[in-house]
């Protein structure tokens, strides 16, 4: 069937692209989440605020094999953090949508 | 009664207050005061015209890029329907430091001449030395056009988040100013190292 074949070709195409996804990071969208989630609040993509630098996170996971996994790890499960040496609750990204999760992870990692 | 020649003093002023020339002399400084009253009226009106948010979004430059961005903000649009405009954070209330503000904004005129910042590129070429400039008066001041509006001790605490009472009984205890946290709220945080912080420790560096 001839949509039997356009969904294959369609779902190859998808899988290839799911690859190269570190290569396309969708720097508007992750902005836009970063703000709706009130990430800006205590981070900034290349200053110190009360949270540090994305610069400054990429730069703590480079070279690191987990490094996807942890920061999505950290962004989407409830966590503690220290600031100014008291402990706060670190806030969770907005949505459920994991595409966007993880073009956010991949945003930050290559600030 | 005394035996002088001349009139005393009260006298003559009176005899020479009925003189015509004297009254047309008095109608003369009422009339001018008058209108010295009117011309300040419409000196203040015309300045206060400039503060107003059409006059500042009448360019494009700022139309089509800080203002679309402020729209998205709570200084815009909020709960209680409270707007700050661009004067309000941008243009000094009190007097004298109003009509310094104005005359340096004659370089702005001359930046909208010369097409400074008129597209998109040169302008977010230029953000982060705009912004640079905006947060020196900032922290120069004590934030005082925040303080226009938000004062600490104003602040309720109860109404607060944890995280945000916590904030601003640190920079009450460290001195801190308003801009030093609060930056990029209502237009988009330009890419640069410096933060008002930073500012604030270059300029008040003691030499």
């Amino acid at each position: 069937m001839k949509s039997k074949q356009i969904a294959i070709v369609l779902s190859g195409l998808l899988a290839f692209s799911a690859t190269t996804a570190m290569a396309q990071v969708d720097e508007a969208d992750a902005m836009k989440l970063l703000d709706s989630s009130k990430c800006l609040k205590c981070h900034s993509v290349d200053k110190k605020k009360d949270g540090p630098s994305y610069k400054e996170v990429a730069a703590k996971y480079k070279g690191k094999a987990d490094a996807v996994a942890k920061l999505t790890k950290h962004v989407t499960e409830p966590s503690k953090v220290k600031v100014d040496g008291e402990e706060e609750d670190h806030g969770t990204v907005k949505t459920r949508d994991q595409e966007k999760v993880k073009n956010l992870v991949n945003f930050i990692l290559t600030r | 009664m005394s035996e002088s020649s001349k009139p005393g003093l009260f006298a003559r002023g009176w005899r020479a207050l009925r003189q015509p020339r004297a009254a047309l002399s008095l109608l003369g400084m009422f009339a001018l005061f008058f209108a010295g009253i009117i011309f300040w009226g419409g000196f203040n009106t015309a300045m206060e015209a400039t503060n107003t948010l059409e006059f500042c979004t009448g360019c494009h430059e700022m139309q089509s890029t800080v203002f679309q961005e402020y729209k998205t903000t709570i200084h815009y649009a909020n709960r209680t329907g409270v707007r700050a405009i661009c004067s309000d954070c941008h243009v000094p209330k009190d007097w004298v430091h109003k009509m310094a503000r104005k005359i340096q904004a004659s370089g702005e005129v001359y930046g909208k001449i010369m097409g400074v910042i008129d597209t998109k590129e040169k302008f977010e070429a230029k953000r982060y030395e705009l912004a640079k400039r905006a947060w020196t008066r900032m922290v120069t001041t004590d934030s005082i056009e925040c303080r226009n509006c938000h004062h600490l001790d104003s602040m309720s605490p109860e109404v607060q988040t944890e995280k945000a009472q916590r904030r601003h009984a640190k920079a009450k205890k460290e001195g801190l100013t308003c801009v030093e946290c609060h930056f990029g709220i209502a237009h988009k945080e330009p890419a640069g190292d410096e933060t008002p912080s930073d500012l604030k420790r270059r300029l008040m560096a003691k030499p």
